[in-house]
């Protein structure tokens, strides 16, 4: 058999072969043949078992084979065994003195009580089976107990569900609930953060603390940012909702605590600075004025106390500059100076305009518009925004105060001088920073006003103080015993006067403004009125008055020569023109007499005047012979003396005509009077001869030729100079 | 955001400045008063520069060291006629930028007479500064470096050269002065609490001081206002080179 081969691998063979059950038996069965009972112990044992079954006492024998089998019982198949194998335990133990029938009783024995045995295991078993039919019992109890309360705490589950079902479906309900309230409460919440604000805002609103901090701001412009975004949200289609009518009303109230606190603030602030002498705005004044400018009710308020206080400190100021000057007198006072009506004035105009440009800078940037740098000469251009407004309002006003003083001061120098010359460049000054203030700070404001009055006073001043000089030229006659014909002292003096006059007004602050010599020309026109006129009708007027008196003096030399005078005078600055254009009309006129006087005073010198005023005053009908001045015999003696006279140096230039001043007039003068002479020499020999050829004169040719010129006109005029005029 | 716009300083966009300083610009006609200063405030060449009339102002403000100092400028008509109006803003300056003519040497022979005229009319511790302007037009050049530099010496002014038109030198004068006129008051010859000195202190130097109780309600009363700006003294003093002993 293979199992053989492979004895030490009981388990393998064991699930390989089917015959499992024999196996083992046989394995046994195999060691115990195969083993040798020769050994002692075996031996020994043998003998002592061949003993008992030897002894009748069978009792003992059984007892032993009971506890023999007992031993063996655990072995699979012992009894089969060992019926089967008497043969080999025979065999090899060879005892052969052991008796059949000992064996064969201990054999039934062995049989009986393996029965028994057997028997008592059954009733062993039955008993434990009994116990565990019991036990099985116990527990089939206990398991349909079980499953009662299983099903009672089932029902008991379902009518738990039941019922919490209302509770879970409550449940759910609670928490979509819970979830919309989280929902809506975040959005109150972001509405709230949107729409309202927080404490810290509110506190930075309308805290009592005086300070503007960023916070404030900001807190301001969120109120600003909902009410702008309430606005609209409001004027959607459902109209204004009650929340949006409360927000409203709310960040009214906190936005207009805001405008207060700004107000309160600025309104400190501005009196507190308004005290100091130079000005500057800090960030957050600026932000102030800006965010209160949406109040214009508050801002002008608070304005006021900034006028207000630049109004006393720049009067302050300005009398310390007056009385007190700088830093231990220097600079010396303004009023030191009085003396000097020029620097004085000029001081304290130039003193307020300063002032204005530094008070200009500080509201310039306090309503954020110093952006643009302008220089104080160019002219302001207005934009006509708000702030615009505002900075030439508080300019105005910062600078009212300052006008009375300075009026008063300056009126009082005004009036005060007596050189016209000084009053007139004092108006001149003033009309100057007028017209720089106007630029700056407008015509409408007070102090432009009273610049214009004080110039116009000025200029009035100066005025009535040239008219009263003209009217004094009246006053002082000339000087009766003066045989001089040259201009009297007092037009010298006048023109005197009016030439510095006239390079005051030349070299004028003004001029250079205006560009156009027509409009200067203007401008000046009125004082040369008053300078001129009354100089001109004192020379004719003084001139007739000391003719009457003096007939000798030369009355019409006179007037010529101060007429030339005062036209020199005026010459050289070009914004005369006008006035010289007329003067040059009275001076044509003067020299048309003179030259009429004079020709009368050289016909007469030349013994002609005679023979002249008959010939223009003759009947044509009576023939110039019959006449006494022209009959041929005094016709010959007068221009023998005519002849004569052509001689004297008086025909070259007459004496009469020297004193007169212009060199030029006077060739002019006698030029005219020797052309009116050729003329009427002319005028003779035509006639002359006209008659003589009708034999109404006798010898006419001759008597005109006896002499120079021998009535040759173009002679005469080669003689007395006017060839080139013929 | 809003908040933003207060979290970067906006008082440095705004013109606070420590001391505010009065100058004049003065010197003969023609001789590049008013493009100077134009370049000065406006950086840029003034074209077509017409005679000034009468006085102009302008301000800047420079920063000199820690110092913020606000310049307000007068530009004076340098024409004969307009002396009488100019001679009146003379009063209360701190600083003279007295400017002359490199080209053009009749500008330079009547400084004597303008620089007397200045400390006569402004105050005795006018610092003045002697500028030769057009200093780009060196071939035309009448006046010698070397010359006005001894004048300027001799006169107890600063002295350089700057030309208008290429921006040369040109805010050197008035830092200049403003250097001198800051050791001045450093020293003491210059107070700036008294009206007319030409000098005055800004609310940025008082507000440094006493951050904290600026806005107190207590007035400010020239005793508190004296205690504050002495010890503004010291904060001078601090950076000023070599400073002098008091």
């Amino acid at each position: 058999m293979s199992l053989a081969v492979s004895p030490t691998t009981p388990t393998q063979h064991a699930i390989s072969s089917t015959p499992a059950a024999r196996n083992p038996i046989t394995l046994r069965l195999r060691k115990i043949l195969g083993t040798t009972f020769t050994d002692p112990a075996t031996t020994e044992a043998l003998q002592t078992l061949s003993q008992i079954y030897s002894t009748p006492s069978a009792s003992v024998a059984t007892q032993t084979q009971n506890a023999d089998q007992n031993a063996h019982d655990d072995d699979d198949g012992w009894s089969d065994l060992d019926s089967e194998g008497t043969t080999p335990r025979e065999g090899p133990s060879g005892h052969v003195d052991v008796p059949n029938e000992t064996a064969s009783r201990a054999r039934k024995n062995l049989q009986q009580d393996l029965e028994n045995k057997l028997a008592e295991g059954s009733q062993q078993f039955l008993k434990a089976f009994g116990e565990v039919d019991q036990k099985l019992d116990d527990l089939q109890n206990i398991v349909v107990e079980m499953r009662q309360h299983c099903d009672e705490a089932e029902t008991q589950l379902k009518l738990t569900e039941e019922a919490s079902r209302s509770l879970l479906e409550q449940a759910e309900s609670l928490r979509y609930e819970r979830q919309q309230v989280e929902t809506q409460k975040s959005i109150v919440l972001s509405f709230l953060d949107r729409f309202t604000l927080n404490d810290d805002e509110i506190e930075a609103i309308t805290s009592r603390e005086m300070s503007l901090v960023p916070r404030f701001f900001s807190a301001m412009n969120k109120t600003e940012r909902i009410r702008s975004e309430c606005r609209v949200l409001m004027s959607g289609e459902d109209g204004p909702t009650k929340a949006g009518m409360d927000v409203m009303a709310t960040t009214f109230s906190y936005l207009e605590q805001g405008y207060d606190k700004i107000h309160r603030w600025l309104t400190f602030e501005f009196r507190r600075i308004g005290r100091e002498s130079q000005l500057e705005v800090t960030s957050v004044m600026c932000e102030a004025i800006r965010r209160l400018s949406e109040r214009p009710e508050l801002l002008s308020d608070t304005l006021t106390f900034l006028a207000e206080a630049r109004q006393s400190t720049l009067l302050a100021l300005f009398l310390d500059a007056l009385t007190r000057g700088g830093p231990s007198g220097l600079p010396r006072p303004i009023e030191l100076h009085a003396h000097d009506p020029i620097r004085y004035v000029g001081d304290m105009v130039a003193w307020v305009h300063q002032a204005i440009a530094a008070e200009c800078e500080f509201l310039e940037s306090l309503f954020g518009l110093s952006g643009q740098t302008r220089m104080v000469g160019a002219v302001r251009t207005f934009n006509g925004s708000d702030e615009e407004e505002w900075v030439k309002d508080l300019l105005d006003s910062s600078v009212v105060k300052l006008c009375v003083p300075l009026k008063v001061r300056v009126l009082q120098t005004v009036r005060a001088q007596e050189s016209s010359i000084l009053s007139y460049k004092v108006a001149n000054l003033l009309q100057y920073y007028m017209l720089t203030m106007q630029r700056t700070i407008g015509d409408h404001s007070l102090l432009s006003q009273t610049l214009q009055e004080m110039t116009d006073v000025s200029y009035k001043v100066f005025f009535d103080s040239i008219e009263a000089q003209g009217r004094a030229l009246h006053r002082i006659p000339l000087d009766l015993n003066d045989p001089s014909v040259s201009p009297p002292h007092s037009i010298i003096d006048h023109a005197q006067l009016l030439r510095e006059i006239m390079q005051v007004y030349d070299s004028s602050l003004l001029s250079e403004g205006s560009s156009d010599p027509s409009e200067a020309s203007v401008g000046f026109r009125s004082i040369l009125d008053v300078m001129v006129d009354p100089a001109v009708t004192m020379c004719a007027a003084a001139a007739e008055e000391k003719a009457r008196l003096r007939p000798r003096w030369d009355r019409a030399v006179f007037v010529l020569n101060c007429l030339g005078y005062l036209e020199n005078v005026l010459e050289p600055f070009s914004f005369t023109e006008g006035k010289r254009k007329e003067m040059r009309e009275i001076v044509d006129e003067r020299v048309r007499l003179l030259e009429d006087e004079h020709y009368e005073g050289i016909l007469k010198d030349a013994s002609l005047s005679d023979v002249i005023r008959t010939l223009k005053t003759r009947d044509p009908a009576t023939p110039l012979s019959r006449l006494p001045a022209t009959e041929p015999e005094a016709l010959a003696k007068a221009l023998s003396k005519f002849s004569l006279w052509l001689s004297t140096p008086d025909v070259i230039s007459s004496p009469r005509l020297f004193p007169l001043s212009s060199s030029l007039l006077a060739g002019q003068v006698h030029h005219g009077a020797l052309r009116r002479l050729v003329h009427a020499y002319s005028a003779l020999c035509e006639e002359v001869r006209a008659e003589s050829a009708r034999g109404k004169y006798v010898a006419g040719s001759v008597v005109l030729g006896r002499e120079r010129p021998f009535g040759q006109v173009e002679l005469l005029r080669q003689i007395v100079g006017l060839e080139d005029e013929s | 955001m809003e908040l933003n716009e207060y979290d970067v300083d906006a008082t440095e966009l705004l013109e606070t400045y420590d001391f505010l300083m009065k100058y004049i610009i003065i010197g003969e006609a023609g001789t590049g008063k008013s493009c100077l200063l134009h370049h000065f405030t406006h950086n840029a060449f003034k074209d077509h520069s017409q005679h000034t009339i009468g006085v102009e102002f302008s301000s800047r403000t420079v920063k000199l060291g820690e110092k913020r100092i606000k310049l307000q400028l007068w530009d004076t008509a340098g024409q004969e006629r307009f002396r009488s109006v100019t001679r009146s803003y003379y009063r209360g300056a701190a600083g003279v930028i007295l400017v002359y003519d490199i080209t053009n040497r009749a500008t330079f022979l009547n400084l004597s007479k303008w620089l007397a005229d200045a400390r006569t009319l402004a105050s005795p511790h006018l610092v003045a500064v002697l500028v030769g302007n057009k200093s780009d037009r060196d071939e035309d050049r009448e006046v010698e470096w070397s010359e006005a530099s001894r004048w300027a010496a001799e006169n107890g002014v600063h002295f350089l050269e700057a030309s208008s038109l290429t921006g040369d030198n040109v805010e050197a004068p008035f830092l200049l002065a403003a250097r001198s006129i800051l050791l001045s008051i450093e020293s003491g010859v210059l107070d700036p609490e008294k009206a007319g000195s030409g000098v005055s202190y800004g609310d940025r130097a008082l507000r440094r001081v006493t951050s904290s109780s600026h806005l107190s309600f207590g007035s400010f009363g020239s005793l508190s206002g004296t205690r504050r700006r002495r010890s503004d003294k010291f904060q001078l003093r601090n950076w000023m080179p070599s400073g002098k002993c008091c």
